[in-house]
């Protein structure tokens, strides 16, 4: 029987040690992992809780992050929980893997430590890697500080196990800025959090000798589209279970999510969209500007996948004008977020102003003045009734200044 | 909001030292914020460290910081890194050296004019005399306590007793030690 | 051989701190390049002294100030077995015609590595505080240990 930690009201944590404290208390059955950086310290921190007695189930060390999500899938068909830890290069070793995972819909929670791809090789936090894994048919949620990454790590287990659900979940937070970053964070004791993790129900278990199965078996013409519209169906409707954990956990705790973060946006007439540590920081650029008497205000998907297209609309219909932040280098197109949004507001009357910035890339700083900076950009063009720049810019690069794309509309 | 920034070097405990004072801080009811930057992340390579405290959550990511304090962990940084960048009229500075405030101050012509908010501690002595290693981190608390005034004393060696609580005792009591005469000896 | 010691080129700038340039002028594919210009004969033939290296070769960086402390080298004692040039991590050993000539202090780091691999006795390789002047370290050289029974 595991070892309780004692575990004091609040904790100075970074973010990789709060999800590594978070898979401990959910009780794992299977960790396979393949450390990298800057997600090492989750794997590290786990196995130090193996090795003094606080875990009961299996950690294994594979021979790669590919090895790593595969071992992970067998232990999951085999009808344990289970879960795994990476960044960067090995989130990319594993996409295939990933899209087994997910296809058998194997509830396998993945805290994936936000960083760039190479080349050029970047340790660094940006969301290249969170993108690499948008149509792998995970849910993907995202935490913007470290007490996120703990609460949404356990969220994660209760909401891809839901027998609604049976699908794997992905828990995003940026590298550095919140895998090294210690913050006040105030976790549960380890009976609470076990009780709202709750025990893990098997689904189709192989190792249930009264009943074998076969995972993930070849299909052609014949059965693959059907499998596959399953597998979207049960991804856009996992949003009402998400909608019930998230609320579950505002009654335990009183810490709320929503699958659609909205900051300062009830009277907004401008609003930056963005995802992790950013989504903070453009809050203190938005209090900032209110202060000018510019209606700022922030949004953010929670939940970047099943992507929130009818909240983002509500949230953001009344806005004049909307820049959406990419972390990620969008080579060759507009970056997925605004692709995203802009479709969403594309179905609404109004159809804000919508331009997209590419930013932050290889863990360049976001500052409070590059966000106030995209803010009073978004403002001339709300007054304007226009888009007086390139619809798609980069914020924070070094060189000329670089931007895609005029508008056809107005002017 | 305070805002600290370390300058140290990779291995000399910068990292362990801002984590440390976030621990402490989270015991008085403040938020807290702790964070690194590394530049090639090799022992003895210059790094800096961070911390940001508030009564308010913070949420503020950027790494842009215009420090209330800046503690130099390392003698020779004081000379070669650029220790007052994005200073304020207002920022103190710690600085670890054996040298005296004046001698220190006549070899960096960008303390000149801010004499009176510079102050000197030999934390790398203390550290060997007291830990018996050159672990300068825990004597520049000490020092910090005492210019910040953000604590009383025995109230941060008692939260530091509690943070330092995996250790043997005999490493919690030279610590103690380092802070109270860096808490002392601070000019 | 004060040449070979410290060239010109060699240590010039603290690591990191080459020019940094826009999108519009780094070079394509993330390359960097060793020289500043084509070399007229394969490289392995040119001595690193005579080498036009370029900002972005580590050879013109120094990374002196990681050091806390340092080799000294004494020429006295030194038996030339190149020990230290093959075990030295960053080719901060200089030799030349497998003759020993000094260390190479814009790149080593202090490691102590070299001092242990040293089969003299007393060895030809000590470590010295930073800041200890060569001439002074030199002065303090131990004497040869007796071999104890």
């Amino acid at each position: 029987m595991a070892e309780k930690f004692q575990l004091n009201e609040v904790e100075v944590w970074d973010g990789n040690y709060a999800a590594s404290q978070a898979l401990r208390q959910a009780q794992v059955d299977v960790v396979a992992a393949y450390p990298i950086t800057p997600s090492t310290p989750i794997v590290e921190n786990y196995g130090s809780y193996v090795a003094d007695g606080y875990v009961d189930g299996e950690f294994v060390m594979a021979e790669s992050e590919h090895g790593a999500m595969s071992a992970c899938v067998g232990a999951a068909a085999a009808g344990g929980r289970v879960a795994t830890a990476t960044s960067s290069q090995g989130f990319a070793l594993m996409v295939e893997v990933l899209y087994q995972a997910s296809g058998m819909r194997l509830p396998i929670i993945l805290t994936v430590v936000n960083r760039a791809l190479a080349a050029p090789l970047n340790v660094r936090g940006d969301h290249s890697d969170m993108y690499l894994g948008r149509d792998s048919g995970w849910i993907q949620l995202d935490a913007f500080n470290a007490q996120e990454a703990y609460d949404l790590t356990l969220c994660a287990f209760k909401i891809g196990e839901d027998m609604r659900v049976r699908l794997p979940v992905m828990v995003h937070q940026d590298g550095f800025l919140t895998s090294h970053t210690a913050q006040n964070v105030y976790p549960l004791d380890d009976d609470t959090a076990y009780k709202f993790v709750g025990k893990y129900q098997p689904y189709e278990e192989m190792l249930d000798f009264s009943k074998p199965v076969t995972y993930g078996a070849q299909t052609e013409e014949d059965w693959h589209f059907e499998h596959k519209a399953k597998q979207h169906k049960a991804l856009v409707d996992s949003r009402a279970v998400i909608d019930e954990v998230f609320e579950e956990f505002k009654k335990l705790t009183g810490r709320e999510y929503n699958r659609v973060e909205k900051y300062l946006m009830d009277d907004a007439e401008v609003a930056i969209v963005a995802l992790g540590t950013t989504v903070e920081t453009s809050i203190v650029a938005a209090k900032k500007l209110r202060e000018e008497g510019i209606k700022a205000g922030v949004v953010a998907p929670r939940c970047f996948r099943p992507f929130p297209f009818d909240d983002i609309r509500d949230a953001l219909e009344n806005t004049k004008a909307v820049a959406v932040l990419d972390r990620s280098a969008p080579m060759g197109a507009m970056g997925a977020l605004f692709n995203e949004v802009s479709a969403a507001l594309y179905t609404t009357p109004n159809r804000p102003l919508v331009t997209n910035y590419i930013y932050g890339l290889g863990g360049r700083d976001f500052a409070v003045n590059d966000a106030i900076n995209i803010f009073k950009e978004a403002k001339a063009n709300a007054d304007a009734g226009y888009i007086t720049t390139p619809i798609q810019q980069f914020s924070g690069v070094r060189g000329p200044k670089l931007g895609f794309f005029e508008t056809k509309r107005g002017k | 909001m305070v805002e600290i920034r370390w300058h140290s070097r990779a291995g000399q405990g910068a990292v362990t030292g801002a984590k440390g004072l976030g621990d402490v801080v989270s015991t008085t009811g403040k938020q807290v914020q702790a964070f690194a930057l590394y530049g090639s992340a090799k022992r003895g390579a210059a790094m800096r460290a961070y911390n940001r405290i508030d009564d308010e959550p913070i949420i503020n990511h950027e790494k842009f910081m215009r420090p209330d304090y800046v503690l130099v962990i390392d003698p020779a940084l004081a000379y070669t890194d650029n220790i007052t960048e994005n200073d304020k009229e207002s920022t103190k500075y710690i600085i670890t050296t054996h040298l005296s405030k004046d001698e220190l101050i006549a070899g960096i012509p960008e303390l000149q004019d801010k004499k009176d908010r510079v102050f000197v501690v030999d934390a790398i002595q203390i550290s060997l005399d007291t830990i018996g290693r050159s672990i300068p981190n825990t004597p520049i608390l000490g020092a910090f306590v005492k210019v910040s005034g953000m604590f009383e004393l025995d109230y941060f060696l008692n939260a530091m007793q509690r943070v330092l609580s995996k250790f043997p005792q005999k490493i919690i009591d030279a610590n103690m030690e380092a802070i109270k005469r860096a808490y002392n000896e601070v000019k | 051989m004060k040449g070979v010691l410290a060239t010109e080129k060699r240590g010039i700038r603290e690591l990191g701190a080459e020019e940094k340039v826009g999108w519009d002028e780094v070079p394509q594919g993330v390359i960097l390049e060793s020289f500043e210009e084509v070399l007229k004969e394969n490289v392995a033939h040119i001595r690193p002294e005579e080498r036009p290296y370029s900002d972005f070769n580590s050879y013109t960086a120094t990374v002196a100030s990681w050091r806390v402390i340092k080799p000294v080298y004494n020429r006295d004692i030194c038996i030339d077995c190149q020990n230290c040039w093959v075990w030295c991590p960053d080719t901060s050993i200089i030799s030349r015609d497998k003759q020993m000539l000094g260390i190479d202090y814009d790149h080593c780091k202090g490691c102590g590595v070299c001092v242990e691999v040293c089969p003299t006795n007393p060895k030809s390789l000590l470590m010295f505080a930073e800041a200890e002047e060569i001439e002074d370290a030199l002065a303090k050289w131990p004497e040869k240990k007796k071999k104890s029974k």
